[in-house]
């Protein structure tokens, strides 16, 4: 069989897939009439496309038999079997949430073990939320500090210390309203003493202002009286010269 | 014929109920076949492997948290151990045996002879053929079960047949 023309192959398998638009087809319809190779070669795709379908439907009929021994298989395979393949035993979908439930909290409950900060250092504890207090805005220092003692507190504490927990917690509590009220206090104080410094300034700059302007009163006063004298010097004069001036003119 | 949906039955295999799961290997028989035998293009070994991975999928289906995926789920299993047994295959010997006795002058080749043909195709062009032409899945349902482009999946169809028929030649099965 002589080969087919190398630039068409692609084009004679689309043909045989069913890849090509009409046009295509014509052409390719076209080619192989006047091409025997070509022919030959599409018309031996064509017969293997079909042996391919044909070798499916044969897999096909014998499928369900394939099957039936897959589930002869599977029936046969005693429960040790597949027990022994698994890695773990089987339980139902509740049993197996609690039992990760149990060992998710089992978990929990070592880690925290060993990380909670026991026995609580009273006074550590006092110091670090102190410090904490000092650095927190005024607003939010009573809510902020509480806060921070209830979690320790929760976290630091087992439940089963429930006197101790509610003792300290108290203590805490009072040393800690305590330490905001002297807080608020000495900054109030803090503030009326600004205040007061600052109105102290205001009172001394007005007193100086009242000072410069009696200042200047007095000026403009002397300044005044002074213009006045002048003035008045100015008339004596002019009714001495006026006086002397008069008995010429009358005579 | 059993009605209950694939989810329902997947939650009775979980529950160790063997009729259940004997229904989903009637439903999902035969793509796992047809994946096996895409890949290791024997009949023997693809039902070897589409039995193990039928048998797997009974001891694994409690990982399955959705049953509505079973049949892909399985289809996945049965591909993963066909390309695993492959590649021992290959291990064992590199290449795949073809004493194919010829037979002259045939004017279509024997079922055995296209086998072996498909056999001999590489992986990622036989497993389309067999998709296209065996399981008679259309070229869009092959593109998205191989997620690749339609065109890439003619691409690889003519050249499947192209090549099968170079090796059909070569074994004197083609006319």
């Amino acid at each position: 069989m002589n080969r087919p023309c190398p630039e068409m192959q692609d084009k004679v398998a689309d043909y045989v897939l069913g890849a090509l638009d009409s046009e295509q087809t014509e052409a390719l319809e076209k080619h192989l009439g006047g091409c025997e190779a070509c022919r030959q070669y599409a018309q031996s795709l064509q017969h293997e496309a079909q042996s391919l379908v044909a070798l499916g439907r044969r897999l096909d009929a014998d499928m369900e038999a394939r099957r039936d021994r897959v589930i002869e298989a599977l029936q046969d395979m005693s429960p040790v079997q597949t027990e022994t393949r698994r890695l773990f035993p089987p339980v139902g979908g509740f049993l197996r949430m609690s039992i990760a439930a149990v060992l998710v909290l089992g978990a929990g409950v070592m880690i925290g073990r060993a990380t909670a900060p026991r026995p609580v250092d009273v006074e550590q504890l006092r110091a670090d939320l102190q410090a904490s207090v000092v650095a927190a805005l005024k607003p939010a220092v009573q809510e902020s500090v509480l806060t921070e003692v209830d979690r320790r507190l929760e976290s630091g504490l087992a439940a089963n210390e429930a006197s101790l927990r509610s003792e300290l917690a108290e203590q805490l509590r009072g040393d800690l309203q305590l330490f905001a009220t002297q807080f608020t206090t000495g900054s109030d104080r803090r503030m009326d003493k600004r205040f007061a410094e600052f109105a102290q300034l205001i009172e001394g700059a007005r007193l100086k202002d009242r000072q410069q302007v009696a200042r200047a009163l007095d000026r403009m006063e002397q300044s005044r009286a002074r213009d006045k004298a002048q003035f008045g010097m100015g008339l004596q004069s002019v009714a001495a010269l006026t006086a002397k001036a008069t008995p010429a003119i009358q005579h | 014929m059993d009605e209950r949906s694939d989810k329902e039955l997947a939650w009775a295999s979980q529950q160790e109920d063997r009729t259940a799961y004997a229904v989903l290997v009637q439903r999902h028989y035969k793509p796992v076949f047809l994946v096996s035998l895409g890949v290791l293009g024997n009949i023997h070994d693809a039902e070897d492997a589409a039995q193990d991975a039928m048998i797997k999928g009974f001891e694994c289906v409690r990982q399955l948290r959705d049953g509505s995926q079973f049949g892909g789920w399985i289809v996945a299993i049965a591909r993963n151990l066909s390309i695993n047994l492959l590649r021992k295959r290959k291990t064992a010997a590199k290449a795949p045996a073809l004493d194919v006795p010829s037979e002259p002058e045939k004017t279509e080749p024997s079922h055995e002879g296209l086998q072996q043909a498909v056999a001999r195709l590489p992986l990622d062009l036989r497993l389309p053929l067999v998709m296209y032409y065996f399981d008679g899945q259309d070229v869009k349902t092959v593109a998205e079960k191989l997620a690749i482009s339609t065109s890439g999946v003619y691409g690889k169809l003519r050249t499947a047949i192209k090549e099968l028929h170079e090796v059909l030649t070569a074994q004197g099965d083609t006319p």
